[in-house]
């Protein structure tokens, strides 16, 4: 009941002035809406990295032999998943798993030559683990027989002039040390986001691959995929005890840049929050302190009716969270149609080779995550009220004869 | 002069609004200066590593070999050119260099790397890697047959300085090129591309071993201030052959997502200091709207008096203009003091060098200390905040005296 | 029966400039239960400052002060609002009602702020309107009332709570004189049918002629009591 009163007071007081209250209230909307977008728009640009990452043959666990993440070449070769392992992977948190053999080579067509690191892969097993299926734009993918059969980056086929239909040869170290060659017909050209891929990848089928270098049943890699790359310790503790004596690593440990750059991006964007709110923080306490100076008449008066000094300071406080409601309420409305509107992503396919410098496609799709809407609009209220806490101590401070006597 | 007494004076009546106001205003224009700072050190720290390891002020190249660099794509007696645009130019260094593929070989492994001939003499004038020869020593003469290697290469390679390298590739010719060449020295750029796929050879020995004649691919020009970079590429234009053959490019065209990268990272920013920026301006709003609302008695007595609308809107505009001279300034001298401390100390935290380091740049940022980055901040938050006390201005004209007296 | 106002030896000092003012000196005085009393006297005589000291809105210099037998010159600011809120009812000269409540809030903003249940504030507030005469007129705001008409939300406001002391300063100094003739029949008319102890301050001889006691005041001293009547 008091606490109606005291609502209904604050409520009507905020709107004495409104165009005062409008000002900071848009002040208020736009600081939300710039935390949310802002995120929204980080939090895109991060995962982007992340899952280019991944599906850039990374996985969201590896299994190396030890040695190969530090020196990736044929000598730190592992032999094909033990039963143990087989049954490790079967697992409900495992939607995909394949080994490759990845190793330098240097693919050379009749006129130019360049350095690559050749993969041979399971056609069928890369469905869902890695961005090759998926980015043939001419020709076709691989299939599982596909002895002679080579999948090209466009960006490499047109620097050695080579394309659909044409023969190139493969250069590479085999197990014995001397240099194994062997010629492929491109079958497939793939296109990708990141143009970085289409120059670092030839890809071949793993039997291929092993045959040529006389690797027999041996890979150089096994990648994973998962249900949720957050969640990777159980698996990867599983995993390690499955395949002893080799090298699990999950995405994190494998590029921990990565990682580092994500809790880089969070802190940025935690303190940029700090410092849009403390921007619109003066004019909040601005205005409730003019509130509460042309008010002190009538904080007098209603002292002499008997409310207690901690109610009128309630009183104001209520006005300063109401007014901020208000604000945040528009700010997220504002935010979220924003994002509706650019749902489909920011072409910034202006800067592509810069975003691909940071691992960013061309196309920007903003990622809303509840812990920073919730986050933003936290702090705005509890710093907020906090601000709000000297105005209010100052109007709970006077003392009613004096307020009510002064003009 | 008697409307600038006013309102100051005008100002000075509630103290603590001034305050308040004058704060957030310096608030946001000493963070403006700071983060500006930080950024354009950053660039210029980016752009000045990048381009000092390898890459080069500006590129002479065969037209089209930027986005394809084929070999076939040369540039004919490419020393000779280099001679000319040393002799013809204000160029503080000139140098040239050819560019292959080859796969290399030591006792027991073998990569792809990418050779490249350099003028032994040239090449420190427009590249660190010279002097960055950690084991060893760097290439001797013009013809000495001897190689150098990148760290991370001479690893994996394991080898040593002494150890000899087989070199296989293609010529210019698409004849096949090899050859056996000691490394004598090993270099450590820091940048792991670098580090782990190139190999250096004298240019006379490079276009020995594939085929090039006198050819080469790539003329390094440096200018001696890299703000002195538009006239030294006319001048490089103007000597080079007529026909468009030959093509100079300034580093932006050959190091491009450099330029978007910094591009994209600008445009971000602003989008966050002009939203900052609008905040701040809603957010000190009232204060010049309440210096009029407050005051339509007084300003009904100055109407009433013969004072013009016009002459009123001036006061109450210059009181709006003086408050925000006042936060900037504070603001400008805050922002400034620290940009100054980090001028001297360096910028950096830990994270920052790690990320820096992946790229091959120290992790230290010298803010850019200058008059751009002491006032574009600033002066962005002047004009918005003259646009927005246009408001409580523009109302004063539609007071009428009795009406405004009659105000309380 | 104890009485509802008294006062002992009370002394207030103003300090202006570090110069000690004398506000009011050694006041002797009992208000009974169900008094309609008047504080008379010039300008400084001390009349606002006794009224503000028997409201608890001002603390005195010494001496004491008993409100319905308690001592309210030592009470802490939360103990006196809580005393105001309960005991007293206040009428100002002017400013008296809060602007952004209707005239009914105004009168339920005390009976809200004591808990009473809001049918119980919906009925007291609907039947002291109407003894104020103000039917009608209940939903308006105090910038849409005259001023009589906010002295008696004023007056209902007071009294609706049914206080043991209503203070009234000057209560009828901005009213003309039948507009103050019907404010004081009606204060008149709650003093007598609802037992409420009356205390004023007051220049207007039109309010020291309705009042049951005249209490004189000149230069912080009590310089004459009569009783009229």
């Amino acid at each position: 009941m008091r606490a109606t009163l005291l609502l209904t007071l604050a409520w009507r007081n905020l709107w004495r002035h409104t165009r005062r209250t409008v000002l900071i209230v848009i002040a208020v909307a736009l600081g939300v809406w710039s935390m949310v977008i802002l995120a929204a728009l980080a939090r895109g640009s991060m995962e982007q990295q992340i899952r280019n990452e991944i599906l850039n043959l990374t996985g969201h666990v590896q299994i190396h032999a030890p040695g190969y993440r530090d020196d990736p070449v044929i000598d730190h070769r592992m032999v094909p998943p033990s039963p143990a392992l087989r049954a490790a992977l079967d697992d409900p948190a495992v939607t995909a798993w394949a080994t490759r053999v990845r190793v330098p080579a240097v693919v050379a067509s009749e006129r130019e030559s360049a350095g690559v690191a050749l993969v041979g892969i399971d056609p069928e097993g890369e469905r869902g683990l890695s961005f090759i299926p998926g980015a043939v734009v001419e020709g076709r993918y691989l299939a599982p027989d596909d002895g002679a059969g080579l999948l090209i980056g466009r960006k490499l086929a047109e620097r050695l002039e080579t394309g659909l239909g044409r023969r190139v040869v493969i250069m590479s170290q085999d197990v014995d040390n001397a240099i194994a060659d062997r010629g492929f017909r491109v079958v497939g050209v793939f296109d990708t986001d990141a143009p970085g891929a289409e120059t670092a990848f030839v890809f071949v089928t793993r039997a291929a691959a092993q045959a040529m270098l006389k690797l027999g049943e041996q890979v150089s890699e096994l990648a994973v995929m998962t249900t949720d790359r957050r969640r990777l310790d159980a698996l990867t503790a599983r995993l390690k005890a499955a395949a002893p004596g080799l090298d699990v690593a999950s995405w994190a440990e494998a590029q921990p840049l990565l990682v580092v750059t994500a809790s880089i991006t969070e802190v940025v964007l935690y303190i940029w929050f700090a410092i849009v709110f403390l921007a619109m923080s003066f004019g909040l306490v601005n205005t409730l302190l003019m509130a509460v100076f042309e008010r002190t008449r009538e904080i007098g008066l209603i002292q002499a009716l008997g409310m207690q000094p901690r109610q009128v300071l309630v009183q104001v406080l209520l006005e300063s969270l109401l007014l901020l409601a208000v604000g945040l309420a528009i700010g997220n409305a504002l935010a979220w149609g924003h994002l509706a509107w650019i749902r489909d992503g920011i072409d910034l396919s202006a800067f592509a080779e810069g975003m691909e410098m940071v691992g960013v496609s061309a196309v920007l799709i903003p990622q809303v995550e509840a812990r920073d809407v919730l986050g933003a609009n936290l702090l705005v209220l509890v710093l907020g009220s906090i601000a709000s806490l000297y105005p209010a101590w100052r109007a709970a401070r006077y003392v009613p004869v004096e307020a009510l006597t002064r003009v | 002069m008697i409307t600038l007494r006013l309102a100051w004076r005008n100002l000075w009546r509630h103290t603590r609004r001034t305050w308040l106001t004058v704060s957030a205003i310096a608030f946001v224009a000493a963070l403006l200066v700071f983060l500006i700072a930080i950024q354009l050190g950053a660039y210029d720290m980016m752009i000045d590593t990048s381009l000092r390891v390898f890459p080069g002020h500006l590129q002479v190249q065969r037209a089209g070999y930027q986005d394809k660099p084929q070999m076939r794509a040369s540039v004919p007696a490419v020393a000779a050119v280099a001679e000319r645009l040393r002799t013809g130019t204000g160029a503080a260094a000139v140098a040239a260099r050819a560019f292959g593929f080859a796969l290399v070989a030591s006792q027991d492994r073998s990569y792809g790397v990418q050779a490249v001939g350099v003028e032994p003499a040239r090449e420190p004038g427009v590249s660190t890697i010279p002097g960055r020869v950690g084991e060893g020593r760097y290439l001797a003469a013009d013809d000495a047959q001897e190689v150098v290697v990148g760290a991370l290469l001479a690893r994996n390679l394991r080898i040593g300085v002494g150890d000899e390298l087989v070199l296989l590739g293609s010529g210019r010719d698409g004849s096949m090129a090899a050859t056996v060449l000691p490394v004598v020295g090993i270099f450590t750029t820091g940048a792991p591309d670098i580090d782990r796929h190139m190999v250096q050879m004298p240019l006379a020995t490079f276009q020995d071993v594939f085929a090039m004649g006198d050819h080469g691919h790539v003329i390094v020009v440096n200018a001696r201030e890299l703000d002195a970079l538009g006239g030294l590429l006319a001048e490089v234009r103007a000597l080079l052959p007529a026909g468009g053959e030959l093509v100079a490019l300034p580093w932006e065209e050959v190091l491009t997502g450099l330029k978007q990268l910094m591009q994209a990272d600008m445009v971000q920013n602003w989008f966050m200091y002009l939203s900052l920026i609008v905040i701040v301006t809603f957010s000190i709003l009232n204060t010049f709207l309440m210096a009029v609302l407050e005051r339509t008695r007084e300003f009904g007595v100055m109407l009433a008096l013969g004072l013009r609308p016009l002459r009123i809107g001036a006061v109450v505009m210059l009181e709006s203009l003086l408050l925000t001279l006042l936060g900037l300034a504070i603001g400008i001298a805050v922002g400034g003091g620290v940009v100054v401390y980090y001028y001297f100390a360096g910028f950096t935290f830990q994270a920052m060098e790690e990320i820096y380091a992946q790229f091959g740049l120290p992790g230290v940022i010298v803010p850019e200390l200058s008059f751009v980055t002491l006032t574009l901040g600033p002066a962005v938050i002047l004009a918005f905040t003259l646009l927005a006390s246009l408001y409580p201005a523009l109302r004063i004209r539609r007071l009428q005296p009795v009406d405004a007296m009659r105000a309380v | 029966m104890p009485a509802t106002v008294v006062c002992r030896k009370l002394c207030k000092v103003y300090r202006q400039d570090s110069v000690a003012v004398p506000a009011l000196t050694d006041v002797d005085l009992v208000i009974p239960k169900q008094d309609f009393a008047c504080l008379s006297g010039p300008s400084g005589s001390g009349k606002s400052t006794l009224l503000n000291l028997i409201g608890g809105l001002d603390r005195p210099s010494s001496g004491e002060v008993e409100v319905d037998g308690r001592r309210i010159d030592r009470m802490r600011k939360g103990e006196l609002a809580e005393l105001r809120l309960h005991h007293i009812g206040f009428v100002f000269q002017a400013y008296n009602l809060i602007p952004v409540l209707t005239a009914r809030e105004n009168v339920e903003f005390v009976m809200q702020m004591q808990g009473v249940p809001a049918r119980e504030r919906a009925a007291k507030s609907r039947q002291i309107l109407s003894e104020v005469g103000l039917d009608g007129l209940e939903d308006r705001r105090p910038g849409e009332l005259s001023g009589g008409q906010q002295q008696r939300v004023a007056v209902a406001r007071a009294i609706v709570s049914e206080p043991s002391l209503v203070l009234a300063d000057e209560p009828t100094a901005n009213l003309d004189s039948t507009n103050a003739e019907a404010l004081m029949q009606l204060l008149r008319h709650m003093n007598d049918e609802h037992r409420v102890t009356f205390l004023f301050s007051t220049h207007d001889k039109l309010v020291m002629d309705h009042s049951k006691r005249l209490i004189k005041l000149h230069d912080g001293r009590i310089v004459g009591d009569e009783r009229r009547r």
